[in-house]
């Protein structure tokens, strides 16, 4: 009988992100959260499930094809994800097919061999760094505002706690 | 009749734009982001072109939407002003929600996807001249004025994400009954297939071009403005051969000049 297991890579840039702040400069100077909002960062999460193999040795292998180490830093989680205190982490991801997270799994399986690899799930992970009340509520604006096109994105605003994958 | 060509950091079909607004006797002018909005209210028309304004970033559109010469725009729009949004251009409109007209983010110009025979051929990006028929009736939208219906135009495309897709119950059907929907991929002899390669990137219904309501503003996501001169046509067509004659693209333009006269 095999089990499964969810490989989570956060993966960041180490350079400066100029996705996140645009994002940034966009929400403070022509969405009105110039109050409430101090830094927006960013970070890619591939969510890989496997049925089989060393979870520990599979992310190491994942990381190597997935990450440049040249310009990213990234860490990875098993069968939960979790995120630090200090932000709001709003993670965005499609809910109609993911052709990249579709291409992924396909070049992992058929092009580098990881048979094992049952499906993988992409999303982005936007770190809200807010200031003041509300804040989930503030993120939820953030999100159904600028993050997402509700006709092809869905979002979660996640816990700072541990919580499923 | 002074028409702006809006310009985003990214963008990148504006010159060519510029010259097709020009030839077919407008007078155009390349209208920066960044200047003060309320000067738009001094011209007769609009073209958001294509490109990728701000590298798509977030999402094709998206960060160009908010800029406060949408707003502008938006005003512009209110006043039957006539806006063509070509590719980027297209996608900046849906993100405004001055398209399909609702005023809210109605739908989404998704990643491409080409299926054929039930199989994902390919996704993303992709180049290539389309076929397009012209499914309004003429006079019902400003960058088809001119257009018969039925009509077949060649204009080549370019983009990764044209795939309209929309979560909004019935929208597409009241598209179609409200004669909304502007231009269709077809094949040569004018037949909708919902399969690549005519249907290009997996757009439902194989929609290409949409307009509001009123008409007055057309998204669509081919370039008629690299279709503007027969000599820019390719290799194949016979109509190359004959470069000083016009291009099929040359009617949106003529369309959007038809209109504002008709219209003052």
């Amino acid at each position: 009988m095999s089990t499964t297991s969810t490989i989570n890579l956060r993966v960041w840039l180490k350079i400066p992100d100029a996705e996140a702040a645009t994002v940034k400069n966009t929400l403070i100077r022509r969405m009105g959260f110039a109050d409430s909002l101090q830094d927006v960062k960013k970070e890619r999460l591939f969510s890989i499930i496997v049925d089989s193999g060393d979870p520990e040795k599979l992310a190491r292998s994942f990381a190597r094809e997935l990450v440049n180490e040249n310009k990213e830093s990234h860490k990875v989680l098993f069968d939960r994800l979790s995120f630090e205190e200090g932000y709001v982490p709003v993670k965005v991801a499609l809910h109609i097919e993911d052709g990249e997270a579709v291409s992924t799994r396909d070049r992992l399986r058929n092009r580098l061999g990881f048979s094992n690899v049952v499906e993988v799930k992409k999303a982005t992970v936007w770190k809200l760094y807010l200031k003041g009340e509300n804040q989930e509520q503030v993120a939820k604006e953030i999100a159904e505002g600028l993050l997402i096109n509700p006709h092809k994105d869905s979002y979660e605003i996640m816990g700072k706690t541990k919580m499923p994958a | 009749m002074k028409i702006a060509v809006m310009q985003f950091p990214g963008t990148n079909c504006e010159h060519e734009t510029l010259v097709a607004v020009n030839a077919v006797g407008m007078k155009g002018e390349i209208f920066r982001w960044n200047r003060p909005a309320a000067e738009l209210s001094g011209f007769d028309g609009f073209i958001v072109p294509g490109g990728f304004s701000y590298q798509d970033r977030v999402r094709a559109g998206a960060i160009a939407s908010k800029e406060p010469v949408m707003d502008a725009l938006r005003e512009e729009a209110e006043r039957g002003k006539p806006i063509i949004g070509i590719c980027n251009g297209f996608q900046i409109l849906v993100e405004t929600g001055l398209l399909p007209g609702t005023g809210k983010i109605d739908m989404a110009l998704a990643q491409n996807v080409m299926v054929s025979g039930g199989r994902v051929m390919r996704r993303g990006y992709y180049c290539d001249w389309v076929n397009l028929r012209h499914d309004a009736l003429p006079k019902r939208c400003s960058g088809s004025f001119m257009i018969d219906k039925k009509a077949i135009l060649q204009i080549p495309i370019a983009h990764g994400e044209g795939n309209l897709v929309t979560t909004t119950p019935g929208l597409v059907d009241r598209l179609k009954d409200e004669d909304q929907v502007v231009f269709r991929y077809c094949d040569p002899a004018g037949q909708v297939v919902n399969e690549f390669p005519v249907n290009v990137n997996g757009s439902t219904e194989s929609i290409a071009g949409i307009c509001n309501p009123e008409g007055n503003v057309l998204g669509m996501m081919p370039h008629p403005e690299r279709a503007f001169f027969a000599w820019q046509l390719p290799a194949y067509d016979p109509r190359k051969a004959r470069p000083d004659d016009p291009g099929p693209g040359r009617m949106v333009f003529e369309s959007m000049k038809r209109f504002i006269e008709v219209r003052a």
